[in-house]
């Protein structure tokens, strides 16, 4: 009995420090969590290499544990000991101080070691979004082959029943002894002959009307660029505004593009594309991290190594949207002064995946977008010394409700843009 | 004489038909002299002008300041290992004592649109690039906002930060003017101080 009463006792006793410990673990590596995303972060990655090296495996890899407790706790002071480990490690990230923490306690540091083994290496965790995602929609492409060749396939039966009725004719008069008239040949036929001169002509004068119109605009251009740069991406997905690239829409007439070491500012740290598929416009798909390694060699950088800005070669990337020289057009006039959205112009470029031209940049397209847009008069400096309007607008004299479209301001005057 | 018509028409119109509706040509232009300028313009090609004969430079005479605009920096960017210009950077002051109305307005817009993408709308450090680790960019960005080594930072040494770049931060001394820069740092100061203030 007694013996069963001990053992039982031993047994719970080991059961409660069993327990104890690996709930103890468990709050060490959430602690370590926070304290990894408050100290570590932003220089460490537990599985990539940033500012300094990734820390996966990083107790095997120090000799001594005490010798991390002390390096983390003040890098400096540490280097000066002459450690072999230490020092090499400083000349390999080129030199750059690791911030000391002496806030950190041996349970604190031991908390995020604990943390940084409880992360998966990245092969081993499965990704489960790329295979779903992966199955491309198949719009149905334009029926307008199909109803071209069913047009066909009428268009020669008809003449293929004309010309049997004929000989049926030519058969019916042979029998009741009506003689035969010489059978004019379809394309001497003079009925023939003029259907198909009308149609020709209808046809001809079509193209030839658009395509004078369309001579000059481009509407619909997507050229290939030498960087498979998603706007879809950048703009829609990361949500990163369109001035942080296009300084110049605000401050002048180009919208500028953006040089290589704004493209470095984020590429310094993001050299993969995990996201969803990327697809050309003619369905190849496109391997997002081979194109930032295309970035890379533009910006001749090499991973790992710190990057020397003066290395860089422009990206010459293909213009699209471009206007003759005989018009004057100004970002700045049109994006700051007038507050007009990049996405009426240029459409929903944060779903482009390769930038189409959206509209053709005719002239009848901006002067009716003149015509119809009101002003945005009210505080807005730029538009503060049109006096009478404003007095008109208080005293009632304008609809305030119908405003003051470009046009009334001058919007279609000659000059504003051919000059 | 009749099939070999039909086919050849037929086989025209699949041709004309199957070509891609991607437009990977631009338009034809009438009258190419006054469609491209004369004048050499943006984004023209400009590698060979040297050649023709015209010496242009659009960078500032070395040694000028443009009128109306901001001192230089005093410090020049740190060699790799070294941090003296960094500490010195602490002591020089922010030319901006306080954001007028308009000025907050335009500091919190360059904010939102150059910082606020990574070290997140609200300065917290989790804008969304990094998203808590979730998004692209693998490294968390300087909680501006909650954390006493940013909020201690002098103003200097932001500015030489933003300047010549930190760690994994670029340099954005091409996308925001010295005003502007020193504009931002005047606004997550203000922001910090609010912050503080309501602890």
């Amino acid at each position: 009995m007694t013996i069963l009463r001990s053992l039982t006792k031993i047994l719970s006793i080991f059961l409660f420090i069993t327990l104890s410990t690996s709930i103890g673990n468990q709050v060490n590596a959430q602690d370590g969590k926070a304290l990894f995303s408050q100290n570590c972060a932003s220089c460490h990655a537990v599985n990539k290499k940033l500012t300094g090296p990734a820390l996966a495996g990083v107790e095997d890899r120090w000799p001594e544990k005490k010798n991390l407790y002390a390096w983390i706790k003040n890098s400096a002071a540490f280097l000066k000991t002459g450690d072999a480990y230490a020092n090499n490690l400083y000349n390999e990230y080129n030199k750059t101080a690791m911030n000391s923490f002496p806030s950190l306690s041996d349970a604190d540091i031991d908390a995020i070691l604990a943390y940084i083994k409880t992360v998966p290496a990245p092969g081993a965790a499965p990704a489960g979004g790329a295979a779903g995602a992966a199955a491309p929609a198949e719009d149905d492409s334009d029926s307008t082959l199909v109803f071209g060749i069913l047009t066909l396939i009428l268009a020669v039966v008809s003449l293929i029943l004309l010309q049997v009725n004929s000989n049926l004719k030519k058969l019916s008069d042979d029998k009741s002894g009506i003689p035969a008239v010489e059978p004019v040949p379809f394309y001497r036929n003079k009925a023939y002959i003029a259907f198909i001169a009308i149609i020709l002509f209808i046809a001809g004068g079509y193209m030839t009307t658009v395509g004078a119109m369309n001579l000059g605009r481009s509407k619909d251009y997507q050229p290939e660029q030498p960087i498979y740069y998603s706007h879809k991406v950048h703009a829609g997905v990361n949500q990163i505004n369109c001035q942080y690239c296009h300084i110049g829409t605000y401050q002048g007439k180009q919208a500028t593009l953006p040089s290589v070491n704004v493209c470095m500012n984020c590429h310094m740290a993001i050299n993969e594309y995990k996201g969803e598929p990327l697809v050309r416009e003619n369905g190849d798909v496109v391997d997002g991290t081979a194109e930032i390694k295309k970035l890379y060699k533009y910006a001749g950088y090499t991973e790992g190594q710190p990057w020397d800005a003066s290395k860089a070669q422009p990206i010459e990337w293909v213009r699209i949207h471009n206007l003759p020289d005989h018009v004057y057009f100004n970002h700045a006039q049109h994006v700051n002064a007038g507050q007009v959205a990049c996405q009426e112009c240029h459409g929903e470029i944060q779903k482009m995946g390769e930038v189409k031209q959206q509209n053709d940049l005719s002239m009848g397209w901006c002067v009716n977008c003149h015509r119809q847009t009101k002003v945005q008069f009210k505080d807005n400096g730029f538009y503060s010394i049109y006096e009478k309007f404003h007095a008109d607008i208080k005293s009632g004299k304008i609809d305030s409700t119908k405003g003051i479209t470009v046009e009334k301001i001058g919007g279609t005057e000659c000059q504003k843009c051919h000059y | 004489m009749n099939k070999f018509l039909a086919i050849t028409f037929l086989t025209a119109v699949v041709v004309l038909t199957s070509c891609s509706d991607v437009k990977r040509k631009p338009g034809s232009i009438y009258m190419p002299d006054m469609a491209y300028s004369r004048a050499y313009e943006s984004y023209d090609d400009h590698s060979k002008l040297k050649e023709k004969g015209i010496h242009y430079d659009a960078r500032p005479v070395a040694g000028t300041i443009a009128r109306g605009k901001e001192m230089p920096f005093p410090y020049a960017q740190d060699a790799a290992g070294d941090t003296t210009n960094y500490t010195l950077s602490k002591t020089v002051p922010n030319p901006i004592d306080s954001l007028s109305v308009v000025d907050a307005k335009e500091a919190e817009r360059l904010y939102l649109i150059n910082c606020g993408i990574c070290h997140g709308a609200k300065l917290d450090g989790n804008g969304p690039l990094y998203k808590d680790g979730n998004g692209p960019y693998a490294a968390k960005p300087a909680a501006l906002v909650g954390d006493a080594k940013y909020e201690n930072m002098p103003d200097g040494q932001m500015f030489y930060s933003v300047a010549y770049g930190k760690n994994l931060m670029g340099s954005y001394a091409s996308q925001l003017s010295k005003r502007q820069r020193w504009m931002v740092i005047k606004y997550i100061k203000n922001k910090q101080a609010v912050a503080k203030a309501s602890k």
